[in-house]
This record gives C-alpha cells, structure tokens and sequence, in this order.
C-alpha cells in the first residue's frame, strides 16, 4: 500500500496543475484548448493507475479502515474525469474550462482522502 | 435541399440553454450530488445509530443538491421559478443546521454535510447557493422576457 502514496501524491499534484491551467484559461476569457482536454486524459490515465493499484492492494488482502468509503472514493477518483469531459465535449466556450477545473479539483481533494482512508 | 433541423427557428433558440457560468455552477452540483449523496448512503447504511439526525440532514442534503442540479439546467433553459426557490432553500439549510451544528453539538454526534456551514467541504456548500443566486439574478436581469416565456410554457 506504501507504494500508493507517490502515485496519490502524484495524481493530486497534476490534478492541481489541470485545474489552475483551466482556472487561467478561464480568467483569460479564451475558447478552452484542445490540450486541455489532453492533460485532462492525463489525468484520468493517473486516476486508472491509481484505481488498480488501490484495487490491487485490496485483492492482495489488505482492509481500509472504512471498506465502504475507500471503495468509493475509489470509484469516484475514476469517475469525475470521464464525465466532465463527456457532458462538455461540444462546447468549446470559455466556461467549459470551469467545468474541467472542477472536475481537477475534485479528483484531487478525492485521491486525497482516498489516501486518507487507505 | 435543406434538412429539417437545420434551420434555427425561434424553438429551435429557445430550446438551447445560454452559454455562461452555469455549466460551472452544474459541475460543482454535480459534485456536491456524489460526495454529500454517497456519504449519507453510507453514514445511513452502515452507522445509522451512531448521529442519525445528522446522517438524515446529509441525505437532504444531497438530495437538494439534485434538484438544485436540475434547477440550474431549467433556468438555463430560461425557465428560473424552480431555482429561484430552490436555491434560497439550500441557503437557508446550510445556515439553519449551520447554526443548530454549533449551537446544539449535541445533536450532531457526528458531522453532517452542512455542519459548520460546510466546513469540511472547504465552506463550498456555503458560498455555491450565494454564487449561483447571484448568477440567476444577473441573468434574470439580462433577460426579462425569460420568465414570460417560462409562463407561457
């Protein structure tokens, strides 16, 4: 499970990374860039490194002080990129860069206390 | 030859939500939907006894959450009456049982997602329904002919 922590460490850094890019772009009023969209699958290719190793650790036996909360925090960690980059991938408007500075932030205050609860 | 949606009609326009802050104001919703939903059905699924009072106000929580969701997409739409009310609903849960968590800390053994007007959720939950009224008043003003619409629908 120790080996988790640079890589939940990681994830939160790039996580905050994605997130001021999309505040900047934001604040600066511009149409969001298509490479923001590819940190952003970055991101969500951390995310899925960080889920099977978390899920690994959990088939390899060891049990989290809350089986429930780890496990969804695990799903979510996952889960957030995907659909906030699906629920705007038409719109190319400033504002659709808020929408993936959320889901940054979020993923990483999730892999956070996934940490917190390993 | 044209097809038959190609066309924008006055429908067509009136159908298609403004572009604006309230995609940001949804994606934080829909955030606050998993985090404040997920933790009552756990709190509620597996500790129930432990701060019930508190393990239900986090339930309402999430689900006013929800309809805030939906509220924001119908004012969007140009339809505001829903969140107009919803929206001062949220605002006075999070101050009421932000205000019973410190005065009655007996009630809440355990913290609910209000508590402490959202303190651990870094006060989000206290500034969201501040935000997205003011959003709603600006574009209300933007648009006065929006709620005529919305009565004539």
């Amino acid at each position: 499970m120790s080996a988790l922590v640079p890589i939940t460490w990681i994830v939160v850094g790039y996580a905050v990374i994605v997130g001021g890019a999309a505040v900047l772009g934001m604040v600066l009023k511009a149409p969001r860039p298509r490479w923001l969209d590819q940190m952003a699958w970055m991101l969500e290719g951390l995310c899925v490194v960080l889920g099977l190793g978390a899920l690994g650790s959990l088939l390899q036996g060891h049990r989290p002080e809350s089986m429930s909360t780890h496990v969804g925090y695990l799903a979510a960690v996952v889960c957030i990129m995907p659909v906030a980059i699906g629920s705007i991938r038409e719109e190319r408007e400033t504002w659709s860069s808020g929408v993936l500075a959320v889901a940054a932030l979020g993923t990483a205050v999730v892999a956070a206390r996934l940490m917190m609860t390993r | 030859m044209t097809e038959p949606n190609s066309a924008p009609g006055p429908t067509a326009s009136a159908r298609r939500p403004k572009r604006g802050p309230h995609l940001v104001l949804m994606a934080l919703y829909a955030l606050f939907i998993l985090a404040s939903g997920s933790r009552a059905i756990v709190q509620i699924a597996t500790q129930f006894h432990v701060a019930p009072f508190a393990y239900i106000l986090s339930g309402v929580a999430g689900v006013t959450y929800v309809v805030g969701w939906f509220a924001i997409r119908r004012a969007a739409y140009g339809k505001p009456r829903l969140a107009e009310v919803m929206l001062w609903v949220e605002l006075a849960g999070v101050v009421v049982i932000g205000t019973l968590s410190l005065v009655k800390k007996d009630w809440f053994p355990d913290a609910s997602v209000w508590s402490d007007y959202g303190g651990g959720y870094f006060w989000v939950p206290a500034g969201l329904p501040i935000v997205a009224l003011l959003w709603l008043h600006r574009t209300h003003e933007k648009s006065p002919e929006d709620g005529e619409k919305e009565a004539t629908a």
